[in-house]
C-alpha cells in the first residue's frame, strides 16, 4: 500500500489551467472553430415516429445553386456502430426512422441558408409504420418494433439471500411506485462537428467527452482503420454525458467525404434537447421490510427504464445496493425497452438518482413507521469501509469462480499487495458524514418528526431534509484508461490522456497529479485531452472516470518519466549515483536529503546533455503506465451526503430551498475549488430534476415538446442559497492517486431525496418529481 | 452597409442589418466571446452590452445597434490585465464550462455600474437572467460580491 506522504501540489485549490481563457471568452468549443473553404451541413429530421422512405428524390434539392452533396442513406455502411456503455446502437442512416427528429439525410452547402432551403426541397416518399411511445405498452408482447432486435433488453438482475424468508422476519413493509420523468442535459453552448478529409484519412473537430470513443465509433462505422482517423475532441460545454460520441458527428464525417469538401455540422439549441440523447424515463416500482429494531430485511425492486429508439441498455450501473448494505436480501432488476421517441442515454448519476431515489423513499417511509430519525436509519442500515459490496453480487460469484476463489489469481505476486481486497469497499462511509452534517446542520433542534415542518408561518412551512448518495470512481468495461507524460528538453512536461473536457477541469486535475509525481511545479504543466493522434485510449470523463482512473495513469506516466529521467541524471550528473538516492523538489534534481553530494540539476540540463550526443541518445523522455490497473469497480465507490431546508407555500404550491449542506467523500481533494463546484454543481442539476425539469413528449407524435430553454426550466441563481456549504470527508483510497477517487456523479444521487424527504417534512405529504407546484397542490389534494 | 461600433472600434459592414447582433459579431467580425445557446433570449449567453445596458444580442438586429456603443467580452480586459469582474470570476471560480461565462460577466458588468454595492440577495437576483448550466450558483453570487470590492478599492485608490 502506497504511504501518505506530504503533497505540494495535490490539494491546492488553484485556478483552472483555462480560467483565463473562459473568463475571456477564448476558450474555442467546436462552434467556435472554422476551417479553410469549409461547407455547412444541415441535417433532414423525420417528421414521423416511425416510418420507412419508400423512395428519396433529391434532384430538386441538387439543383439548388450553392448545393454541394447529399447524403443519404443510399450512401451510408449498413452496419451497426455502437457509443459506449450502450448509448447508440445503429446505423449512421438507413432508410428507417424511428423518432420525430431521427436523422434521414443531409445537405453540404456554401452556406448554411442554402443548407436549410434544400433540405426542404428533398421529397420523401414515406410507408408510416406502426409506434410505441410508452414503455409499459412497448414492453408488450404484440407492441409495434420500434427495432429489429426487438423492444426488449433482458433484464439485469443482482439477487442475494432469500427475499421471501426476508420478507415473512419484517414487521414492517412498504411499497413503492415512482415514476421518474426525462431529464434533458439541456447544455449550453449547443455542439458542432467538423469533418475533413485528406485522401483516405478524415479529421474531426467536435467537442466530447470521449474523444477515444469517438475515434472507436468512426471506425465502428466507416469500418476504416483507426490510424487514419484524428480526432481533435474540444471543450463541450455543460455536457453530463450528452457529448460522447453522437450519430450527427457520423453523418458530418460520410457528408464530408461525399462533398469533397470540409463540412461543419452546427446543431441548434432545439436539435441538441430534442434529437441527441436525454435521460430515460424511468419506472420503479419495489417492496422493502424492516424489523422493529430498524434492520433492513429485504428488497424487491423491478426497475423499468425507457431508451428511446437508439439506446440499448439493460443497467444503469447503479450503486445503491452498495450504499445501503444493511439489506439482509434482495432481489432488483433493471430492463430497458425501446420506443419511438428520442432516444436515452446516460446522464450525470444514471441509475443512482433513480433507482436509489426510489430505495430512499422507501427507507424513509420504513423508518417512519419503525420509529427511526431519518439520520439514524440511514447510519443504521448503511456501508462502511471494508464492507461487501452487495450490488457485485453475480459479478463476484462468477469470478470467485472463475478463478476458483482467488480472484486475485491472475495478478502478479508483487502487485497483490497493491491491490485492496475485490468486492469490499476500499474506503469511505457515509456514517461519518452523516453524524457531521447532522450536527453542522443542527439537525437534532431542527427535525421536529417525519412528515412534521421545523416551522410554521401562515401559508409557508419549512421542512428539512437528509439524503445519501453514491456512484462508481469509473468503470473497467471496455478498456482501461492510459496516459503518456512527455518531458521536453526544455523542461517543460506535457501529460496526454482522453480525458475530455467538459468544464470539470481534468486539464488542471490531471496536471496537479503529474506535478506531484515528478516533483515540478504546476505551471510547466500542461494537458492535452482531446488529440487522439497524441493521446493514448482512455475512457474520457464518463463514469467518474477521470480523477481515479483516468488519474491513476497519469501518476503511473509521471513516475515512470521520473524514474527515467532520474537514471539519466544519475549517470551522467551524479557520476553513477543510485537513481533511488536522488529526488526531485520543485522542479530540481538532487540528492535525497542525508546524501553526501549537494550537486543540483534540472530536467531541462539533463536532456539537453543529449542534444548533441553522437550516440543519439533520447532528447525528451516519454513515460507511460506499464502495471495493469486494478479493476476499480470491484472496490471503490464515492459518497455524497446532503441537507436541505425548504420551504413550501402550502397555498401555491412553491417550494423554495432556504439552506443546504454537502458533505462529499471522494478520498483526497486533489482541487478544492474544482470539487466545490462538481459538488454544488451536482447539488443542483439534482435539485433542478426534482422541482423543475421534465422533457415532455406529444401523445400524438412522441415528439419532444419543451425542447427550449424557455419552456424547460432550470434553476437560476436566485433558487437556490449562495450560502450553500460544501464539507469534504478524505477518506484515503489505497489505490486512487494521492488517495483520491471519483466525485462527479454521487452528490446529484444525494440532493433528490433530501429535497423529496424535506418537502415531506414540511407538508406531511411525499410528492411526486417532478415537484412543481401543480404537483405540489395535488399531492396536498387541493385540486 | 451596417455601421457597428465595437468595443470602441467602428466595422462597415455589408449585408448585415437583417441579422442578429449575435451572428454579425461572431461569424463577420470573430468575436466567439459572445455564446449563442438558446438564441431566444432566455440564457443570456450572448449578454453584450448596448451602450452600457445589457441585450441579449440573439434578439437584436445589427441594423438595431447602429450608433450605439457596443461592448462585448472581447472589450472588457486583456489576459494581462483583466477586468476586476473577470478577475472575481477566476477568484471565486464562478464557473466550469465557461459557455455561460461571458454572458454572465457583462451582466454583472452592467449591474454592477447600477448598484456598485450590492447585497448578497441583489446579486443573486440581478444574476438570475442568466443560465448557469454547471451549476456554480453560488461562486457566480459570490463573484459578483468579490467584484463590487474590487471595484470599490479600484476607486478608493
Amino acid at each position: 500500500m502506497e504511504m501518505r506522504k506530504k503533497l505540494s501540489v495535490v490539494g491546492k485549490g488553484v485556478p483552472v489551467k483555462d480560467a483565463t481563457s473562459k473568463v475571456m471568452g477564448s476558450l474555442r468549443f467546436a462552434v467556435d472553430m472554422g476551417v479553410h473553404r469549409m461547407a455547412y451541413g444541415k441535417i433532414l429530421r423525420s417528421p414521423h415516429p416511425h416510418a420507412r422512405i419508400k423512395a428519396i428524390d433529391t434532384s430538386k434539392a441538387e439543383a439548388l445553386p450553392g448545393v454541394i452533396a447529399i447524403l443519404t442513406h443510399h450512401d451510408t455502411p449498413r452496419n451497426n456502430w455502437e457509443a459506449a456503455w450502450f448509448n447508440y446502437r445503429g446505423k449512421v442512416l438507413d432508410g428507417v426512422a424511428r423518432f420525430v427528429g431521427d436523422e434521414v439525410a443531409a445537405v453540404a452547402a456554401e452556406t448554411e441558408d442554402i443548407a436549410r432551403q434544400a433540405i426542404e426541397l428533398i421529397d420523401i416518399s414515406w410507408e408510416i409504420l406502426p409506434h410505441v411511445f410508452d414503455m409499459a405498452q412497448a414492453a408488450k408482447p404484440g407492441s409495434p418494433q420500434v427495432r429489429e432486435e426487438g423492444n426488449v433488453r433482458p433484464p439485469s438482475r443482482v439477487e442475494w439471500g432469500d427475499v421471501v424468508q426476508g420478507e415473512a422476519e419484517s414487521d414492517f413493509i412498504v411499497d413503492c411506485d415512482v415514476k421518474f420523468p426525462s431529464q434533458q442535459y439541456a447544455s449550453l453552448g449547443r455542439n458542432a462537428c467538423i469533418a475533413e478529409w485528406e485522401d483516405d484519412k478524415v479529421t474531426l473537430w467536435t467537442s466530447s467527452q470521449t474523444p477515444s470513443e469517438l475515434k472507436d465509433g468512426v471506425h465502428e462505422a466507416l469500418g476504416i482503420p483507426q490510424n487514419k482517423i484524428r480526432v481533435l475532441a474540444l471543450p463541450s460545454g455543460s455536457s453530463f454525458g450528452l457529448w460522447w460520441s453522437n450519430n450527427f458527428m457520423m453523418v458530418t464525417v460520410l457528408l464530408a467525404k461525399k462533398a469533397g469538401r470540409a463540412v461543419k455540422i452546427e446543431l441548434d439549441n432545439e436539435e441538441c434537447m430534442a434529437t441527441v440523447k436525454r435521460r430515460h424515463e424511468e419506472h420503479s416500482r419495489g417492496r422493502m421490510g424492516c424489523t422493529r429494531d430498524g434492520r433492513l430485511t429485504f428488497l424487491k425492486m423491478d426497475h423499468m427504464i425507457d431508451n428511446g429508439a437508439y439506446g440499448f441498455k439493460n443497467d444503469v450501473g447503479y450503486t445503491c445496493l452498495d450504499l445501503w448494505s444493511g439489506i439482509h436480501n434482495a432481489s432488483s432488476q433493471v430492463q430497458g425497452v425501446n420506443t419511438n421517441r428520442v432516444t436515452a442515454g446516460c446522464f450525470r448519476g444514471v441509475g443512482d438518482c433513480t433507482l436509489s431515489v426510489a430505495m430512499e423513499r422507501m427507507a424513509d417511509q420504513l423508518a417512519e413507521k419503525a420509529g427511526f430519525d431519518p439520520v439514524d436509519f440511514r447510519a443504521r442500515n448503511q456501508i462502511g469501509q471494508g464492507d461487501f459490496l452487495n450490488g457485485l453480487k453475480g459479478y463476484s460469484d462468477e469470478v470467485m469462480k472463475n478463478t476458483n476463489g482467488d480472484p486475485l489469481a491472475f495478478v502478479a505476486p508483487e502487485l497483490r499487495d497493491k491491490w485492496p481486497e475485490l468486492f469490499h469497499l476500499s474506503s469511505g462511509s457515509t456514517v461519518p458524514m452523516l453524524r457531521d452534517g447532522a450536527e453542522r446542520f443542527r439537525w437534532g433542534e431542527r427535525f421536529k418528526g417525519w412528515g412534521k415542518p421545523s416551522s410554521v408561518s401562515g401559508a409557508k412551512q419549512r421542512g428539512i431534509g437528509v439524503g445519501t448518495g453514491s456512484h462508481t470512481c469509473g468503470v473497467e468495461a471496455e478498456g482501461n484508461s492510459s496516459s503518456i507524460v512527455r518531458l521536453n528538453p526544455d523542461g517543460s512536461v506535457k501529460v496526454f490522456c482522453s480525458a475530455g473536457r467538459q468544464g470539470q477541469g481534468s486539464e488542471t486535475t490531471q496536471a496537479q497529479v503529474a506535478a506531484e509525481a515528478l516533483g515540478v511545479p504546476l505551471e510547466i504543466v500542461e494537458v492535452e485531452t482531446g488529440d487522439t493522434d497524441a493521446c493514448p485510449w482512455g475512457h474520457g470523463s464518463i463514469a467518474s472516470n477521470t480523477m481515479y482512473r483516468g488519474g491513476w495513469a497519469t501518476r503511473e506516466a509521471a513516475l515512470d518519466a521520473r524514474r527515467q529521467i532520474l537514471e539519466l541524471a544519475a549517470r551522467e550528473c551524479f557520476e553513477g549515483m543510485d537513481p533511488e538516492s536522488l529526488d526531485i523538489v520543485d522542479g530540481v534534481i538532487g540528492p535525497k536529503e542525508g546524501q553526501p553530494s549537494n550537486r543540483t540539476t534540472t530536467i531541462s540540463e539533463v536532456l539537453n546533455l543529449f542534444r548533441s550526443d553522437a550516440l543519439g541518445q533520447m532528447s525528451s523522455i516519454t513515460g507511460q503506465s506499464r502495471d495493469p490497473m486494478p479493476p476499480t469497480i470491484a472496490f471503490s465507490r464515492q459518497f455524497a451526503t446532503h441537507f436541505v431546508e425548504v420551504e413550501v407555500d402550502m397555498d401555491t404550491g412553491q417550494i423554495k430551498v432556504l439552506d443546504y449542506l454537502a458533505l462529499q467523500d471522494s478520498g483526497t481533494v486533489v482541487n478544492p475549488q474544482v470539487l466545490k463546484n462538481q459538488v454544488i454543481g451536482g447539488a443542483i442539476c439534482g435539485l433542478g430534476f426534482a422541482l423543475y425539469e421534465e422533457l415532455k413528449f406529444s401523445p400524438e407524435t412522441g415528439e419532444a415538446i419543451n425542447a427550449n430553454l424557455l419552456d424547460y426550466k432550470l434553476l437560476r441563481t436566485a433558487d437556490f442559497p449562495a450560502n450553500a456549504e460544501v464539507i469534504f470527508h478524505e477518506s484515503y483510497d489505497p489505490v486512487g492517486p494521492y488517495g483520491a477517487r471519483g466525485a462527479g456523479e454521487s452528490p446529484i444521487a444525494a440532493a433528490i431525496p433530501a429535497v423529496s424527504q424535506a418537502v415531506y417534512n414540511a407538508t406531511g405529504v411525499w410528492v411526486d418529481m417532478p415537484m412543481t407546484p401543480e404537483n405540489v397542490i395535488r399531492a396536498l389534494g387541493k385540486v | 452597409m451596417t455601421k457597428l461600433t465595437v468595443n470602441n472600434k467602428t466595422y462597415e459592414i455589408s449585408g448585415a442589418s437583417a441579422r442578429t447582433l449575435a451572428s454579425v459579431l461572431r461569424n463577420d467580425l470573430g468575436l466567439m466571446g459572445t455564446k449563442v445557446s438558446c438564441a431566444e433570449g432566455e440564457c443570456g449567453s450572448c449578454t453584450v452590452l448596448l451602450d452600457g445596458k445589457p441585450v441579449t444580442s440573439c434578439l437584436v438586429l445589427a441594423g438595431q445597434a447602429q450608433g450605439r456603443q457596443i461592448e462585448t467580452i472581447e472589450g472588457i480586459g486583456r489576459a494581462e490585465e483583466l477586468h476586476p469582474v473577470q478577475q472575481a470570476f477566476i477568484d471565486e471560480q464562478g464557473f466550469q464550462c465557461g459557455a455561460c461565462t461571458p454572458g454572465f460577466i457583462m451582466s454583472a458588468k452592467a449591474f454592477l455600474a447600477e448598484n456598485p454595492n450590492p447585497s448578497e440577495d441583489e446579486a443573486s437576483i440581478a444574476m438570475s437572467g442568466n443560465i448557469c448550466r454547471c451549476g456554480a450558483h453560488p461562486y457566480i453570487v459570490s463573484a459578483v460580491l468579490n467584484a463590487a470590492e474590487k471595484m470599490q478599492k479600484g476607486r478608493e485608490s
